[in-house]
Formats: C-alpha cells, structure tokens, sequence
C-alpha cells in the first residue's frame, strides 16, 4: 500500500472518530432521556412493595435523594457526563459498586459469548449460502432454505428453550444455564467446564445468525454464478472450485462482511434473550436488570459501549471493503 | 467438488458432536465429585434474591423487604420458630420505661471468622454505619448507638419501638476493623454459621459451615446457592442439577421423578385495600411535595368494606386459584404472636346482601346495588404479571358479583399501582417477622386505605412504647380489636384479607428439609434460615 493510501485510511478513520463520538454523545442523552421519562420510579422498584407499605416518609426521602430523584435532570446527565469524560462510569445504585467493575465482570462473559456466536455464524452462513446458490434449486439449496427461512422466523428465546429441553434435560448432556459449574471452586473450573457451559447459547446464536448470511450469499452467490466472466471462466474449463476461488468469492463477500459485522447489533440483542434463558450472567442480563430498577448510571454505560461496539462493527466492515475490493479503496480516495 | 464440500460439513456435524460428547462425559463426573450429597446441598432461588449489593448488613442484607436471618453474619436477637424473639449475640436486653434507651448485652465469647473478638464496639459501628445509608432496611427509629463497654452496647432512639427487637433480629454485626464498604459485600467477614467461599456474580453463591462458629454445629457442610429463573430451575430440577428448585403451583402439575413438593406455611398474605375516605383526597406520598390521589367513593362506605369481608369465599380462593397450595387468611399475621381471633369471619353472602340492604342499597336493573345514584362498582388492580395475583382478582370478581358488587380488575405493574393504590383497592401481598405490619396497614398517614381512628391509633401507639416485647403484643391485638372498634371485618374493614400463599419448592427425596419458621413475604434465602440444620438420609 502507497502512503497515500494509508493517508486516505487515516482520514477515514479519523472523520470515523468524529462521528462516533457525537453518536454516542446522542445515544447517552437519547438513553438518559427515556430513563428519566421511564415510569420506573427506582425507590419504588428497589424498596418493593411490602417496603413501600413498611417505611417511614424519612428513610424514603434518603432513598430519593440516594438515587438522584430530587436533582434536576439536566444537572444529573451533566454530573454523569463530565464523570464519564474524566473516565468514571459512577456508581451503579443497586449494585451500589463502581459501574466499570459491574460491567468489566459482565462484559467478558458477554464477550465470549457473542464472540463464539458471531464467528460460527459467519462462518456457516457463508459457507451455507455459497453451497446453496452454487447447486440452485437442488435438494441441497432447498434444504438451506428452507432451513434459513424457518430459523430467521424463530424466536430467540423459544429455540433456546427448545435447545435447553433437548440437550440438558432430556440428554443431560449440558448444563442448565450459569457459566460455570454448580457448587464447584473457581480454581477447580477447567476450560473444558467453561466451553461446557458456552455451547448451548453460543449455538443457539449462531443458529440464529446463519440465516440471515446464508440468505444474502445464497442470493449474490446466484446474480454472479450468471455473469459473462463466470461463463468465460468455466468455458475455459475451470473447475467450481476455483471459480468460487479466483471469481466469485470477493465479490459474494461484501455483502457478507456487512451483513456480519452489521449482524453484531443482532447478536447483541439475541444475547439478552439468550441470557435470560440461560441464566447466563452477561451484559444483556445486567441490562435488564438496570434498567427494570432504575439504574441510570450502569443502563447508560452499557448503552453506550453496546453503541460504540456496534459502531466499531460497521467501521471495520467498512474499512474491510477496501482491502477486498480496490475500487472501493480508490473511491475514497477521491472522496 | 461436491464431495470435498460434503467431506467438509461430515466433519463439522462429527466435531461439534464430539464436542457434545465429550462435554457430557465430564458433566457427570463433576456431578458425582461430590458437590451435592452428604453434607452438602445445592438450591436454586430466583434471580432476585441475589443481593445486588452484596452480602453486607450496612447496605440492607438480610434486612428490607424479604427478612431472613444473614447466616454469614450474627444478630443481635432472632425471631424463633413460632417468631417470638430469641437470643443470639445477646444475652439479654432491657428497654428503658421510656421506650428510648435499649441496652443490650452481648456474650463475650463470640470471635469473627478472622480470629478477632466481636464486642458492643462492632455492633455500635454496624448500627452507627447502617442508619447513614440510604437503604431498603428502615432505621429512622434510631438516634444513635454507642459502646459503653467491650460487652454492652446502647441504643438511643427517637421515638418509643418495641418492634425493634425484629430489626435487632436480622441486621448482621459486621467487624469495624475489617469494614471497607467497598469490599465487604464481596467477602464478608462475619461470626455466623457460614463463611462466603466463592460468589460467581450472577450465578451462584458457594457457603462452608465456619468452624469456629459459637453455637451448634451445622450439618450441611456446603451450600450452594444458584439463582434462576423458574423455568431454568425447574428445568435444572428436572436434570437432576439441583437439590431444592423454588417453584410455582402451576409446575406442580408435572410432577418430577425423584423430588417431592415442599410446601411451607408463610405470613405471605394477600388481600385488598379498601381506601376509606371518599374520592378526591390527597395523600402526602413524598418528602419532596408530590401528592397522590386518594380515597374511593364507594369503599368509602362501610357497609361496602363489610360486606366485601364476606363475600369472598376464601376457600373457593385456595382450591381454584393457589392450586390448594394456600390457606385461607383474614389477617396478615396468620400464626403470629400478635394474631388477634376476631379478625376471623365466614364467608356469608347472604349477610353481605343484608348489610348493603340495612344501609340503604338497593339492587338496580342490572343486578348491581345503588345507592343515592352511587353504584356499588370499582376496580381492583393486580400485578398483570404475577399469575395468583390475576387469578384472586379475577375470583374476587366474579364472587362479589354474586353479592351485587361490581369489580373491574385492572392488571398492571407495580410502580404504576404504588402511585394509583390509594385511590383504587389493589391485591396486595404483605406479611412480615415484625408486628410493624399492623402499623403500616392501620396506623393514620400513610396507609393505602387511609384509613384513620384515634383508638387503633392509641393501641398501636401503646404496643409501641411497650417496654419489653412480650407486653406489646396484647396491644398488637388490640389494636385489630379492642372490643370496641378496630379493623376487624364486622367494625371497620379497611383491608379484607383473603389468603396465605404457601412457598413451594421441589426436593430431592431422600433430604430432610428443616423448616420450622414461618416464611415472611415473599420466597428467596428464608428458605436457607435452617439449611444449617437440614441432612441426607
């Protein structure tokens, strides 16, 4: 690559930068202003409703005043922004601990978890597609699908129940949820134990994501499988498998490395629903949880880093097409 | 071609079942190694009991909305099965005539699990600690605490509490030497019967017996504490992963191999508010100025409240909507000291017709009674998601229906209900280890019937400055019915009662659950009060 190149990449990423900052400006004031317009009043959420009935007007207001209620809003989102700029996400008010360590515990369960998912995903889908539009209108595409239409209209959380039923309670051959061992110590947990727990929501995941990928290969895949060069290339006798190689396989990618890295928003969301089936203790769990209590402090951090991985993902999907295809590179150049 | 491709995916199919296979092999061994069985016990709770903030008394373990005893942590005092108050850490406690000074004497011989003696020093700080945080656990009684010596710690209060002695009961001592309010829910360090392991947050919660702990020796070594939701425990009960899985009535219609249904009695009552003023009242909800509706033209009549007391067939209640796994209830002390007989009444339609019709309603065309163009209607709202809780407002329905009363239920959530329930009657669940219920429900100000007579007033005021709590409960039941008045369904009615809902768990066959003390509102560690106590056969 030219240093020119690498100037124009630089300026791309740069102008990135710009951009993300101000959106997840947005989405912190967007995800402040539905908190405090949330009818989620925290007092009434944390102290319950035998609490409500039990304590005294004196010890409310200290709870009130404990969760910001008496601050004017502006003033509270202004407190929680200056703190987060200087690098202090706060305090989170029901786990009454820093909001970074909450979320530092949570994050690389989470992590892991969409990482695993994420990768099969793109992997099968793409696989999947490509097998599917090469042998078009066989049994085999017909089988794909079929397959990838019922899945993409599958609820998350009912496969997962499905997958819960199957594998741990008939077959007992997975854990019920949690991402580790019940009852055992932490220094008797093996890696094995952790991929033991993993499988389950990772695959319901990943079963989940493929559909969508294979969907959008299977259909590229088609639209080139008739182009002049294809033709060209197989009257000179070459073989599918170097077509696919040396013709097809940059451009069917694009929409795939698209579809995958936009895909991060969807595992993002699956997690939750996942999480919650699997008691497994991620981000989504932790999401849920601050936000049915009113935890201002740890429901905006989250968004804000589930907005800035999101925003990472279409970035580097960008930045991707210009290594894969050159045109788009030089594109920017000009742009 | 085509094969290569076929070669490809044989081999993914094989791994990612190699994979499963090899992950359920090493699932059983880990579960025969000896995690559950002899001494140690597995229980799933639900995902709410975990304390967010971790297992510290400062910041409202143990204490707040759902009591239970702190198990990593002692108490000054417990509640004993029968929820009379008992001794721990004291040896004794004397109140001044004035209810203001409580003096508590504390035994000498108790160490926390870092080898360091506890003395009225530590339970100064704890108390001292726990009244400047803003929690669920309500503290505002106390002035201050102070040491006086090593084994003799003094309460100062604002105002006369007897219930104290239930706030003494579950706020664990934490050592002032070793309190970081940063650290300490993570790793407390108590001189209770057990000693935090290991807690995977969002997960599960490993306890040992403390061996040096001052009374009688746990049985049950290892307790492991995972926190699901109920299907996930259910179904981790049906995979034989669990020892003890809270549940539901409903899931009790599939029963599972190996488990029996515990069903343990509890003070989680539910029953309605019948707000006793008429509409258009106000009710001071906040420190901060707010003000909610309050008040209710039709429950505002006594004849109605009364009425309603009777017309609900409680045992119909049980049978239909708890699946029998409830009892019927006519006050939110069922079996505690302070249960007053009076509160009881039969379910009498028939004499809930005549006392509308004493009072001057008249049965309209639409089978509904009037009054001065009033229409016996109103609506009653309910948790939507909670499904007894639907269910009893459905019934209740449909039972004062027969009684000539219309109800609208409303579902709803709970923090829209907490601001709509002093105007609108609401199913309620209430219950508590403390006869502090019977203020909140009665006493004038703040209570969801805003309900208001000076002679309740003065009993609960007495029970309050009673100088021992033995002598408070008469006026506890007094309070309910002194002979004259009170809040019995046949005098002022302002809450009508209506069942106890029974906690239930699946358990392993073959282990002896100990579980002697009713549960308060409300499922979650009260089920770990005795799990000291509980062994294999």
């Amino acid at each position: 690559m030219d240093s020119q190149a690498c100037y124009s990449i630089l300026k791309y990423v740069g102008k990135s930068l710009i951009k993300v900052i101000s959106l997840l400006i947005a989405v912190s004031i967007l995800s402040f202003i539905l908190v405090s317009t949330s009818p989620v009043d925290p007092v009434r959420a944390y102290v319950g409703e035998v609490g409500m009935v039990n304590m005294n007007a004196e010890s409310l207001a200290r709870l009130e005043a404990y969760f910001g209620l008496n601050t004017p809003p502006a003033e509270r989102y202004w407190n929680w922004f200056s703190d987060f700029v200087r690098g202090d996400m706060g305090l989170s008010l029901v786990y009454r601990q820093p909001v970074d360590e909450v979320i530092g515990v949570k994050f690389m369960n989470s992590l892991l978890l969409m990482l695993t998912a994420w990768f099969f995903s793109g992997i099968l889908g793409f696989i999947l597609g490509i097998i599917a539009g090469l042998y078009r209108g066989t049994w085999i595409d017909n089988l794909i699908k079929g397959y990838s239409l019922l899945i993409a209209s599958t609820p998350t959380f009912w496969l997962a129940l499905v997958l819960l039923m199957v594998f741990s309670v008939w077959l007992q051959l997975f854990p019920i949820g949690l991402s580790v061992p019940i009852g055992m110590k932490a220094s008797e947990v093996t890696i094995l134990d952790s991929i033991k727990h993993l499988v389950l929501p990772a695959l319901t995941l990943s079963v989940i994501g493929v559909a969508n990928i294979a969907l959008h290969t299977r259909e590229k895949m088609i639209d080139i499988m008739v182009e002049d060069y294809i033709l060209f290339a197989r009257a000179r006798g070459k073989t599918r498998f170097s077509i696919i190689r040396h013709h097809a396989l940059r451009n069917i990618m694009l929409p795939a490395i698209t579809l995958q890295f936009a895909s991060i928003s969807e595992i993002f969301g699956g997690s939750v629903l996942v999480e919650q089936v699997f008691s497994y203790p991620g981000l989504g769990q932790a999401a849920v949880a601050a936000g049915l209590s009113g935890d201002a402090p740890l429901l905006l951090s989250i968004a804000v880093i589930s907005a800035a991985l999101v925003f990472t993902g279409n970035l580097i999907a960008n930045l991707l097409y210009g290594f894969i295809d050159p045109r788009i590179r030089r594109g920017n150049m000009h742009g | 071609m085509k094969k290569k491709l076929f070669a490809a995916l044989c081999m993914m199919v094989i791994s990612l079942v190699a994979l499963a296979g090899c992950g359920g092999k090493t699932g059983e061994k880990n579960a025969n190694a000896g995690m559950s069985g002899v001494g140690s016990v597995i229980i799933a709770m639900d995902t709410e009991s975990e304390p967010a903030a971790g297992f510290d008394p400062i910041m409202g373990w143990a204490a707040g909305e759902h009591t239970h005893d702190p198990l990593f942590q002692s108490t000054l005092l417990i509640t004993k099965d029968d929820i009379t108050i008992g001794y721990d850490l004291a040896k004794e406690y004397t109140i001044s005539p004035d209810g203001l000074t409580w003096t508590f004497k504390i035994r000498p011989d108790v160490k926390f699990t870092d080898g360091k003696p506890l003395t009225a020093k530590d339970v100064a700080f704890t108390y001292n600690q726990a009244m400047k945080q803003a929690t669920d656990t309500d503290l505002s009684m106390l002035k201050s605490v102070e040491a006086v010596d090593d084994t003799t710690a003094v309460f100062h209060l604002n105002t006369p509490y007897s219930a104290f002695a239930y706030i003494a009961a579950v706020v664990g001592i934490v050592p002032e030497h070793a309190y970081n309010a940063a650290t300490y829910g993570k790793n407390p360090i108590g001189s209770g019967r057990y000693i935090l392991k290991q807690w995977d947050k969002g997960q599960q919660v490993i306890m040992e017996a403390n061996p040096n702990y001052y009374g009688e020796k746990a049985k049950m070594k290892q307790v492991t504490i995972v926190f699901m939701s109920e299907a996930a425990a259910y179904a981790a009960a049906k995979g034989g992963q669990v020892d003890v899985a809270y549940t539901a009535p409903s899931y009790t219609v599939n029963p599972i191999n190996g488990y029996k249904i515990l069903a343990f009695d509890s003070v989680d009552i539910r029953g309605i508010n019948l707000p006793c003023v008429p509409a258009g009242n106000k009710i001071a909800a906040r420190k901060n100025g707010e003000t909610l509706p309050a008040g209710n033209d039709v429950t505002a009549n006594l004849a109605i409240r009364q009425a309603i007391a009777r017309a609900v067939d409680r045992e119909a209640l049980v049978k239909n909507v708890l699946y029998g796994y409830g009892s019927v209830a006519y006050s939110d002390s069922v079996d505690e000291p302070w249960e007053n007989e009076a509160m009881k009444t039969t379910y009498d339609p028939a004499k809930a017709k005549s006392i509308l019709e004493a009072d001057g309603w008249r049965l309209n065309a639409d089978g509904i009674y009037e009054k001065q163009g009033l229409k016996a209607e109103f609506d009653l709202l309910y948790i939507a998601s909670n499904s007894a809780r639907t269910g009893i407002a459905m019934a209740v329905k449909e039972m004062l229906k027969e009684v000539g009363i219309k109800v609208n239920p409303v579902g709803s959530g709970w923090d829209k209900i907490a601001t709509m329930a002093y105007e609108t009657p609401h199913v309620f669940g209430a219950g508590l280890h403390s006869p502090a219920g019977i203020k909140s429900h009665y006493y004038t100000g703040k209570n969801y019937a805003s309900y208001s007579n000076s002679a309740v007033d003065k009993h609960i005021e007495a029970a309050l400055a009673a100088t021992s709590v033995e002598d408070s409960y008469q006026y506890w039941k007094k309070a309910q019915w002194d002979g004259v008045s009170g809040v019995t369904p046949a005098a002022d009615s302002p809450w009508v009662w209506l069942a106890e809902i029974k906690h239930i768990y699946f358990a392993k066959e073959n282990l002896n659950v100990i579980d002697k003390k009713i549960h308060p509102h409300g499922y979650g560690w009260t089920i770990a009060n005795n799990v000291d106590q509980w062994y294999w056969n």
